[in-house]
């Protein structure tokens, strides 16, 4: 039988060898460890011993359990008594039961969102992207979606505060304060004069022109922050063309992207915006882009690539520098004499990677002025960023990219920081030309590596005001706290492009006493008996935005502009401008003198994780449960080593290790990470925050710590350093080796060549009888389909789905139980050596089989079949025998092992209320979303219509930056879903079991001559 | 001694209890969990005989979302001002009418009891049920006769499905119907 004859092979392939597709180190290596791990279907049991160290014992939860049933058996007669509390006066737009949807926008750093909030009965519930809006245009990242919950977050401040601090500036006691008196106080101190305002960027004309008006009425002297790569982008344009843009990158026009080290599909600035324009030309055939990755540690973006090279921390410069002396030699692009001497230095590093530099070239000169160089983020802030930067720049230049896929024009605007502002308010603060100093939520105290003369300069103020939404490190060494609203919470606006106006609209009033910087500047002013400008009779913030928008930017009708604007979410007055080509400009190639050869040693690299970034919202669980989409690993941050260099300092998954940076040191985990430089060694920034709340405190360390200060900038990247390994070691949370797939085919992989030749290359079809008979679909049959080529793993459709579908977070400790909760998962195979892998994604929900094995095996017909194909769950069935789990292929059966429901107030407002919060011993799972096709159905059917088409969108789908998931009616044969399951690559899982999927993969295909796992010349494939 | 008593008591329990319970149960004597018949006390009794019944007010003149949302909604204070901002009423219901005006101007909203409690885990639309013509009366009983709204029907689960089968009705029967 065909069947049997696949598992064999497979099986004997495994024998053999190490398997083609490997999730892990250990099963690579085919570590006894890990075998038994893969065999046991469950990582834990409720019988562990370890349970009962958690007051959870087995005896003790049974005991619990018989009293709880005995009270519900007797005490039931009478029914719990409730209230139903109508309004007094109830707002004409809320109808109880029915979602409110506002457009609103978010600023995460540097990457602005258009979004549109669901409200229920006034609370925001859910965030997405906002279709319309022209930069993330409908998606959003997994940070944004976790908006909600910081909105909700428990240790939010909640009224303002004033520390009573020390001589050493230590915090003694926090008293709280009334608006009246802190007022009185820094109206007092801004009359002092000598005031700095250090601020977050300022992205929004309304916030500057306020700005602008304050600092002249105070004299104030005002710093910016956003992150310590800031200002280097601009500082090379301004070497190079003289004006200091951060240039706009149109990855959609690009038919080959090379990245330096640059993240731009995981945490560099806009990469949500970016992962839609590069999936845009992922669907395989003449239009698909290239994308080559150069770098050190193994990024996300990395992870993506068609090719990939690794070199040492810093030596980016050195392969940028040695593409253009190959071109300065070959003359296939226009390299002036000054740069070929310069290049020339690199001749030695040419002749070492020869052939990825030869292939790199041919790349960018087969796609002139249809290429696009990138490089930045904090990996690549060594000592030679602005170097690096320039060199990109000029690489771009020549090879015609310039005005093209570079767009210099209606760029970012307003404050964004430069290379040195924070050295230079600690040399004011020094020099006593600030004496007090209002910080507008930057926790600098935490960022800044304890080297920074501001760490010291900011405790010696005389007065420190912070405005920020907790008592955070910054925060603590503040004279006064005054809690700032939620961007939910209030108005506000942002121009991310020049020309491109969005309005953020709140959605609650603001849960706490609570007020924007803007407000308490307003406030500031007026009690000095200034009048804003814009301000309007109340002095209300909301006046000054709305007055701003009517006097510069909205035309006509103000009140038509106005609503237009609210509904739009944004007013574009530049969208034809920013589309046009633009005309090269001149580099002045002496901005390249100094560059020279950086040495290849091995060094530390800081970076950001695409969850945690900065750290900024490290109190958010769902953002500190959300695996890493490279290691997996969550709630926690370790050093990331090369399976070399674990092996040659024989280091351990998760052995501690000390990790000394000019004096600073921090004792952290191993993570031995394939595809990651020999020389390089990692740590991610965004843990080991100490005053931000009872998530994050304590979570990994303050990797910011070990930065260092050049006397202007922090340099995070090509650190010197000393490890020396202790003999403890802890467990790494990874949700990686459960959901083993026990060495089966899962993901299919084929280049573009095989592809063109032969679109279904690498899929085999299995022959299967079946024993059952087939169900009936009358009405709609739902199937859903992702797209391998497209998903770049982000993960953003995980914590959509956890926001939608009220999924519980477990905590580390039940992570390593094997015991997470996500209902869609993203697996990461890899494929080829461990040095430099290829990396697949594959998101994997229930897949709602046709043949369910699920289903036949509940004893209590907990979960059934609809007639519309669905594999329902029906909770209050479930008597939680956990065969169901046992029983699918693709374990994608979740159970609640304890009741995760008691959730610490206010959070409990972010649940949604169209879905179920399971109870304790209950299985659950994805469930396509049934509440979205109901509502859907009951909208038409409200409608008198039929459904149509596109109705019906999951949360992932909706996330989903890549537009790799499809979604919908198969019964329908015009259908967008049916078009995909007709697709040439599209497989299902796990065939041969014969269960008929009904959430179908399309191949990945690789833009590349030759795949990593190709040893033997095959074309993939299950044979 | 006490253990003896226990022993005691429990063994009564079980002999004489057990039985009559599972009796009770099975023959409709007891319905557990369910609560047809109750009548709680409102912060201010409301008529619905007078309302309905009497002044033949239209049910969806108050309960405003019936036709569009899931819950048919209690009414806000302000439905009932439309009328008791102008209207006279009896003597003795004025204190009523004077606490109804003062929440109203306070901006207070009532506390009411509720009285119909669908069991855990299950959805119930209303819109849809109002949409197939299904009469207010068909599950909450005589409202128009009520002085006192009390639970007509015990809402359970074979309630529902009872009907949900009726041919004539050609309602879904599914789980998903109603548990998800």
């Amino acid at each position: 039988m065909q069947t049997r004859k696949d598992t064999d092979t497979t099986l004997n392939q495994e024998k053999a060898g190490s398997p083609k597709y490997w999730q892990s180190l250990e099963q690579w290596r085919q570590d006894p460890e890990f075998i038994k791990m893969a065999e046991k279907e469950f990582v834990s049991s409720p019988l562990s011993s370890d349970e009962g160290k958690d007051g959870w014992a087995r005896r003790e939860f049974l005991k619990l359990m018989g009293a709880s049933l005995a009270l519900t058996s007797f005490g039931c007669i009478r029914r719990p008594a409730q209230k139903i509390v109508p309004y007094a006066k109830r707002p004409e737009e809320i109808v109880p039961g029915i979602a409110n949807y506002y457009s609103s926008s978010f600023v995460d750093g540097d990457e602005v969102f258009g979004l549109i909030v669901k409200t229920r009965e006034g609370r925001p519930i859910k965030v997405d992207g906002n279709p319309d809006f022209p930069l993330n245009k409908g998606a959003v990242s997994a940070r944004a979606v976790s908006h909600i919950l910081s909105l909700y977050d428990p240790d939010r401040l909640t009224t303002p505060k004033k520390n009573l601090l020390n001589k050493e500036r230590t915090n003694r006691d926090t008293v709280s304060v009334t608006y009246e008196d802190l007022d009185k106080a820094v109206v007092e101190a801004l009359n002092a004069g000598k005031v700095g305002v250090l601020s977050k960027p300022v992205t929004g004309p309304s916030g500057r022109a306020l700005l602008n008006e304050f600092k002249n009425k105070f004299k104030t002297t005002n710093y910016y922050f956003n992150d310590h790569t800031q200002g280097v982008e601009e500082k090379a344009q301004q070497e190079a063309y003289g004006s200091a843009v951060t240039p706009r990158y149109e990855i959609d026009k690009a038919d080959f992207i090379l990245s330096l080290g640059a993240d731009f599909l995981g945490a560099h600035q806009s990469s949500t915006a970016y992962t839609k324009q590069f999936s845009s030309r992922r669907s395989p055939g003449e239009d698909m882009n290239k994308l080559t990755v150069v770098e050190s540690l193994l990024s996300l973006t990395g992870s993506n690539a068609d090719e990939r090279y690794t070199v040492a921390p810093g030596e980016e410069l050195n392969f940028v520098m040695a593409l253009i002396y190959s071109l300065s030699q070959s003359g296939q692009a226009r390299i002036n004499s000054q740069v070929k001497d310069i290049a020339t230095q690199f001749k030695a590093f040419y002749g070492q990677h020869k052939e990825a530099v030869d292939s790199v070239v041919s790349d960018l000169v087969k796609a002139k002025g249809k290429s696009l160089v990138l490089t930045g983020g904090l990996n690549t802030q060594h000592e030679q960023a602005l170097q690096l930067h320039l060199a990109v720049q000029y690489l771009n230049n020549v090879l015609g990219n310039d005005g093209k896929t570079v767009k210099y024009r209606n760029t970012r605007t307003g404050s964004w920081g430069e290379v040195d502002s924070l050295s230079q308010l600690a040399k004011d603060i020094e020099s006593g030309k600030i004496e007090t100093l209002i910080v507008n939520d930057v926790n600098v105290v935490y960022q800044l590596s304890s080297d920074h003369p501001l760490q010291s300069a900011i405790r010696g103020l005389k007065n420190v005001v912070y405005v920020g939404d907790r008592i955070d490190e910054t925060g603590q060494v503040a004279h006064y706290v005054i809690p700032v609203d939620h961007p939910l919470e209030t108005w506000n606006d942002h121009e991310p492009f020049d020309g491109l106006y969005m309005i953020q609209q709140p959605t609650i009033r603001p849960l706490y006493d609570s007020r924007s910087f803007e407000q308490s500047m307003i406030q500031w002013m007026t009690l000095d008996g200034a009048t804003p400008r814009y301000a309007g009779d109340e002095s209300l913030w909301f006046e000054y935005v709305q007055n701003y928008w009517k006097s510069n930017i909205t035309r006509g009708s103000f009140d038509k502009a106005w609503t237009e604007v609210l509904q739009n979410g944004y007013y574009d007055s530049s969208a034809s401008a920013r589309d046009n080509n633009l005309p090269s400009r001149n580099f002045n190639e002496s901005a390249l003198r100094g560059i020279k050869p950086v040495s290849s040693k091995e060094s530390l690299v800081l970076y950001k994780t695409i969850g945690l970034r900065d750290g900024n919202l490290a109190n958010v669980a769902w953002l500190q449960e959300f695996p890493d989409p490279v290691t997996k690993i969550c709630w926690d941050n370790y050093l990331v080593v090369s399976p070399k260099y674990a092996e040659s300092q024989k280091l351990k998954q998760g052995q501690m290790v000390e990790i000394k940076v000019a004096g600073k040191q921090v004792t952290v985990p191993v993570h031995v990470q394939p595809g990651v430089h020999e020389k390089a060694v990692g740590l991610a920034v965004g843990y080991g925050r100490s005053a931000a709340g009872k998530v994050a405190d304590g979570v990994g360390v303050n990797a910011f710590k070990l930065a260092k200060f050049d006397g202007k900038e922090m340099i995070a990247a090509g650190l010197d350093y000393e490890l020396k390994a202790t003999k403890q070691s802890v467990p790494l949370a990874s949700v990686q080796d459960h959901h083993s797939m026990e060495g089966r085919q899962i993901v299919v992989e084929a280049t573009l060549d095989q592809f063109m030749k032969k679109p279904s290359s690498g899929i085999h079809k299995h022959k299967v009888f079946s024993m059952w008979s087939k169900h009936k679909y009358p009405g709609h049959k739902w199937a859903m389909t992702i797209d391998l080529s497209k998903c770049t793993g982000c993960s953003a459709c995980m914590i959509s789905c956890q926001s939608e579908n009220n999924i519980p977070v477990v905590g580390k400790k039940y992570i390593l139980q094997g015991r997470e909760m996500h209902w869609i998962r993203v697996d990461r195979y890899y494929t080829g050596e461990p040095e430099n892998p290829g990396v697949v994604y594959q998101p994997i929900a229930c897949m709602h089989c046709d043949n369910a094995p699920c289903e036949t095996v509940c004893p209590v017909i907990a979960t059934s079949h609809t007639d519309e194909g669905l594999n329902q769950m029906t909770y209050n069935r479930c008597v939680g025998t956990r065969y169901c789990a046992n029983n699918c292929p693709y374990k994608v059966r979740r159970f609640n092992w304890f009741d995760y429901t008691e959730i610490r107030k206010p959070t409990e407002m972010a649940l949604n209320p169209e879905v179920t919060v399971r109870a304790r011993g209950v299985m659950e799972k994805c469930t396509f979303c049934y509440h979205k096709i109901r509502g859907a159905k009951e909208q038409a059917k409200q409608d008198g219509r039929t459904l149509v088409d596109g109705d019906v969108k999951t949360a992932c789908q909706e996330a989903c930056p890549a537009d790799a998931i499809v979604f919908g009616d198969m019964n329908d044969p015009d259908s967008k879903i049916s078009k995909s399951l007709g697709n040439d690559r599209t497989y299902g899982l796990i065939e041969e079991v014969n269960a008929q999927p009904n959430l179908k993969f399309l191949s990945k295909i690789r833009n590349t001559k030759k795949l990593k796992n190709d040893h033997a010349g095959n074309s993939g494939g299950h044979h | 001694m006490l253990k003896k008593v226990i022993g005691a008591v429990v063994a009564l329990v079980l002999l004489v209890g057990l039985p009559s319970f599972i009796y009770a149960l099975t023959n409709n004597k007891l319905s557990i969990g369910y609560n047809k018949g109750y009548m709680p006390e409102q912060p201010i009794p409301y008529s619905h005989e007078l309302h309905a019944g009497q002044l033949k007010i239209d049910c969806k003149y108050c309960h405003t979302a019936t036709e569009v949302s899931r819950h048919a909604s209690v009414p806000s204070l302000n439905i009932c001002m439309n009328c008791h901002l102008n209207v006279n009423v009896r003597e003795e219901a004025r204190p009523q009418i004077e606490k109804l005006q003062q929440a109203y101007m306070n901006n207070e909203p009532i506390k009411w009891e509720k009285v119909h409690l669908l069991p855990d885990h299950v959805k119930f639309n209303h819109a849809a049920h109002v949409r197939a013509d299904k009469q207010c009366q068909e599950c909450h009983g005589p409202i128009e006769k009520m002085p006192i709204v009390y639970q007509h029907s015990d809402l359970s689960m074979g309630w529902c499905v009872n009907c949900h089968r009726k041919p004539e009705n050609n309602a879904p029967v599914g789980c998903d119907t109603c548990h998800y």
